[in-house]
């Protein structure tokens, strides 16, 4: 495996690129060893000391939530409120009026509606998703609920888009503004929810419109990061070639800019209708009702019902997903040729579409449907005895399933994490300090190193370093079981179309899946604190490394394939030699977007055992201590930004020598 | 074609914009008629017991007193401000949190103590029945000396697990084992439902577990749950851990804590019979409450049924909430 012979293989572009992690992983190694001597030596000897934190900042941010708390509940608050009041007076019945129409056309009226709207605009196949899906909401008897959920997230989702997209194309035509705000795009992704639902809720009170604030505060970042993207896309003589024949800056952005980055801003939206589905549970913690509601009080008075809701909102995310493509596809200009008689052809379906619906709800009405439906035509009963009797099975010690699981997890916790964890926690803080540094700068870069030492320094100073190596010891692991298993099924994924058709589904599932439910589960297959959490960390980073290695091994330049088969290289050799080490900055991305969603469910993975931070997080909401919550949330975003520029700057680094 | 698609896009952003705006407007005209009791908004928690409050009072306010019932269910601390902005009208199960208390009933008045709801909250650790008889020893903390490696885990080492409770609840037990000079690793369950899961399966197999648990408690029966003698209460002792200082401090058994109900100012001054009646509902023991809450949530009851079920039973009770 030495570079001469892909040297051999492949001399065209290949040859002068000489993998980055090649004579950097052996440092690394190095510096790794030197802490391990140090941990041996010095053990439990040395913790994070006191005279180095600063105690009284706990107390000044609980000082200020009681302060803004007064402030607002006092007898004539500042306008400052009713500022916000109205905002969320003006987002609760935006919600509420979507909610009365989806309810009040019934659902006769909706599906209809909905499937042949799909229809009209994204053929067959997302027709088919939408019908799905509303069959799926009237079966599981959550049809209240459902139309609750799909009201928050129109809501969210819209005003996520509203504000996005312009901030995106901003973005997209201003560095200096791109810059700006990618600092506050990150924390918006990696401060856990749970550390603002206080401050939310002080604001904007509790209700609908609370909860579609918390949802677009994770929702907006891919929605201007991605419009940002296809903005810069767009070829840059495209971009000349209009601005010479006189374009004015406004012209180039209406007429050549933003049409051609259509559909990298319709992907946007996409990514933006994920992220707010995934937020459907803890949405329901302020007020947003819904199948968030039915998850949580689930858990502990009917589980079966809870995996139903969690089912309702994966279908729901599928089906928006798979429906927003599909029209984006068909409408994309660049692939449309209207002729005139196409034109008025089209103009008549769209008028079947919206007689046909109006002709539905008519009938619907008339026969009273909503009358009908809630008494006789849900299988929830029936559907929920049957995942009852799957819980039950999980739940039993005695079957063979769970002594394959428990050992594992005892395996995975006695040889993986125990000592990991043992080796963060007690090793001498300075030589942990000095070996994240040693190894950021080995691998990144001088200005990554010194951030990571920023980080880690601010970590201790605010008092979270313990509690932080607990959560990095389990971040480390996840992320590395993520990784492998990610990087395999995006290899595969990439050299075998089925595979890939069979990922997608699995990817969209894990990503969306309300992160509760199917941690429970986990709980009774595995009763270990660490090992459920981590399992779900894993199974909601994984689809994004699939997603970004396939698209990175898929994106190898095919001169270099060319080349290489041209040599007499298997497949085999191609894909080991060629494709995998040309695709090492996809992989690294691939790294670098696992460590952000693992994360992204260190609080959830806290709920169910896990400790650390995301414990500390969930304490900090829900028992009133704010300044330790925000704390320890400081604390994970401190620790995803060190982790973020250790892989991210390879990433930059990588790009600039491949050019 | 394709250049006009921009101005298109504006154009639908703004129509969009344009729309959302006229529907908020004409949201506030969906307002709800008031009738004699009106709508009341109850706030349900997280757990069985919460349930079966919401699900009981809901059914006698709806069925003897025409109320409107509608149910939230947002988490503790936030449902104080919920309480404050008018938004959830009672809570009827609180254990208590010091600083909230403190800033919203006693010095804001913008959440009214309604009271106990007759139910006697109570905080301790507990094993379950079997290792009690394995082990009589375990009766009090002093028996658990020595003994600790009996509840080794694979996260614990050499030490023996205890397992901690949900992030919402109040717990002192790392300083308590600190200050009882027990060996035990504090270990966290996470969350309630994923304590239970846990319980539930190391009970299943017959293993020793030692908890952070509590009554009122429907699952208690189930897993024959008993609990072990800690020191007595002395004057001055801390149940709130993390609060700092000298461990001895938090060397004493948890205070049992009379359950509250909270109002909102807002509803106290409403004037709805709702009021009244829910200051005084009450539950007659601890026992009932576990009942109801095993039917909701250990025999899969609808809370609605289940409500229906234990008031019919229980007529002279709820009668005397209606006088």
């Amino acid at each position: 495996m030495t570079t001469v012979a892909a040297d051999r293989i492949a001399p065209t572009p290949v040859a002068a690129h000489r993998p980055w992690w090649r004579g950097k992983l052996v440092q690394v190694a190095v510096v790794v060893a030197l802490m391990y001597v140090a941990y041996r030596i010095w053990a439990v000897e040395y913790p994070w000391p006191e005279r180095l934190e600063w105690n009284a900042l706990t107390g000044h941010l609980d000082a200020f939530q009681v302060w803004l708390i007064d402030q607002r509940n006092a007898e004539d608050p500042s306008f400052v409120f009713a500022a916000f009041d109205a905002i969320a007076t003006f987002l609760d019945n935006i919600v509420n009026w979507f909610e009365r129409l989806l309810l009040w056309l019934t659902w006769v009226g909706t599906s209809v509606a909905g499937t042949l709207l799909a229809l009209r605009f994204g053929g067959w196949r997302a027709a088919a998703w939408v019908s799905a899906a509303f069959a799926t909401f009237a079966l599981t008897g959550l049809w209240a609920e459902s139309m609750q959920t799909l009201a928050l997230m129109l809501a969210a989702v819209g005003l996520s888009l509203l504000i996005g997209i312009p901030l995106g194309v901003v973005a997209g035509l201003s560095n200096r503004f791109s810059k700006a705000i990618s600092p506050v795009l990150d924390a918006m992704q990696i401060v856990p929810t749970f550390a603002y639902l206080i401050p939310v809720v002080v604001l904007f009170s509790v209700g609908p419109g609370a909860a579609v604030v918390a949802t677009m505060i994770y929702a907006i970042p891919p929605a201007i990061r991605i419009t940002a993207l296809g903005i810069r896309r767009v070829a840059v003589n495209t971009v000349e070639a209009a601005a010479s024949m006189g374009a004015t800056r406004g012209q180039l952005l209406t007429k050549v800019q933003l049409p051609l980055s259509r559909r990298t801003t319709l992907l946007g939206a996409n990514q933006t209708i994920m992220f707010a589905l995934s937020m459907v549970v803890i949405a329901g913690l302020i007020g947003g009702g819904g199948l968030g509601d039915v998850v949580t009080s689930g858990l502990y008075t009917s589980p079966a019902l809870a995996v139903l809701a969690g089912v309702a909102i994966v279908v729901m995310a599928m089906a928006l997903d798979r429906s927003t493509e599909a029209v984006a596809e068909r409408t994309d200009p660049t692939h449309r040729h209207l002729t005139e008689r196409r034109r008025r052809k089209l103009r008549l379906v769209t008028l079947a579409t919206v007689g046909g619906a109006g002709l539905a709800v008519l009938i619907a009405k008339t026969v009273d449907a909503a009358a009908i439906y809630p008494a006789t035509a849900t299988a929830q009963e029936w559907l929920v005895e049957r995942v009852d009797a799957a819980l039950e099975y999980i739940q039993d010690p005695t079957t063979f399933l769970f002594s394959i699981t428990e050992r594992f997890g005892t395996f995975v916790v006695v040889h993986l994490l125990q000592p990991l964890l043992q080796f963060l926690v007690e090793a001498p803080w300075f030589t942990t300090l000095a070996g994240v540094t040693a190894i950021a700068f080995v691998v990144s870069g001088v200005r990554p190193a010194l951030t990571t030492f920023a980080m880690f320094v601010a970590i201790g100073v605010i008092g979270m370093w313990e509690p932080a190596m607990e959560t990095f010891s389990q971040v480390l692991v996840a992320t590395g079981v993520a990784v492998l298993i990610g990087v395999a099924l995006g290899v595969a994924a990439a050299e075998s179309n089925a595979v890939s058709k069979v990922m997608r589904p699995v990817n969209d599932v894990f990503q969306t899946l309300p992160q509760l439910v199917y941690i429970i589960p986990f709980v009774y297959l595995t009763p270990i604190s660490y090992v459920p959490g981590i399992l779900a960390s894993v199974l909601y980073a994984f689809p994004a490394v699939v997603r970004l290695v396939e698209r990175g091994v898929r994106d190898v330049a095919p001169d270099s394939v060319e080349a290489a088969r041209a040599y007499g290289a298997t497949r085999l050799q191609v894909l080991v030699k060629v494709k995998i080490p040309l695709a090492g900055d996809a992989v690294m991305l691939g790294v670098n977007q696992g460590i952000v969603m693992v994360l992204g469910v260190v609080v959830i993975a806290g709920l169910v055992g896990s400790g650390g931070l995301g414990y500390l997080v969930a304490q900090g909401l829900q028992r009133g201590q704010f300044g330790l919550g925000l704390l320890a949330s400081l604390a994970i975003l401190a620790l995803g930004i060190a982790l973020d520029r250790v892989t991210q700057a390879t990433r930059r680094a990588g790009r600039e020598t491949i050019g | 074609m394709s250049a006009n698609v921009g101005s298109r896009l504006s154009l639908l952003l703004g129509a969009s914009l344009a729309t959302m705006i006229a529907l908020a407007l004409s949201g506030s005209a969906f307002g709800s008629a008031a009738q004699s009791c009106g709508t009341v908004t109850l706030n349900e928690y997280g757990w069985a017991g919460s349930t079966a409050n919401t699900y009981v009072a809901k059914y006698v306010l709806e069925k003897r007193l025409g109320c409107t019932v509608k149910i939230t269910k947002i988490v503790e601390v936030p449902s104080y401000q919920a309480m404050a902005d008018g938004k959830i009208d009672a809570v009827l199960e609180d254990w208590g949190y010091p600083d909230q208390y403190k800033q919203y009933v006693t010095r804001q008045k913008t959440v009214v103590d309604a009271g106990s709801n007759g139910l006697l909250g109570h905080i301790g650790w507990f094993i379950p029945g079997y290792l009690l008889k394995q082990y009589p020893q375990f009766k009090t903390w002093r028996g658990l000396k020595g003994k600790e490696s009996v509840f080794k885990t694979p996260e614990s080492g050499s030490q023996g697990t205890f397992i901690g409770g949900d992030p919402s609840f109040q717990q002192k037990d790392k300083e308590l084992i600190e200050a009882l000079g027990l060996d035990f690793k504090h270990v966290t369950a996470g969350g309630y439902a994923a304590q239970v899961a846990r319980a539930t399966q190391l009970i299943k197999q017959r293993k020793p577990v030692i908890m952070y648990w509590w009554t009122p408690e429907y699952l208690n029966a189930q897993l024959k749950l008993v609990e072990v003698q800690l020191p007595p209460r002395f004057k001055g002792c801390n149940d709130v851990g993390g609060s700092g200082g000298d461990v001895k401090q938090y060397r004493c058994k948890y205070a049992s804590v009379p359950l509250k109900k909270l109002f909102s100012k807002e509803f106290v001054q409403s004037g709805s019979p709702a009021v009244k009646v829910l200051r005084k509902l009450k539950w007659p023991s601890n026992d009932a409450q576990n009942l109801v809450g095993k039917w909701i949530a250990g025999d899969g009851m609808k809370p609605d049924k289940a409500a229906e079920r234990w008031v019919k039973a229980n007529a002279a009770i709820v009668n005397a909430w209606l006088k």
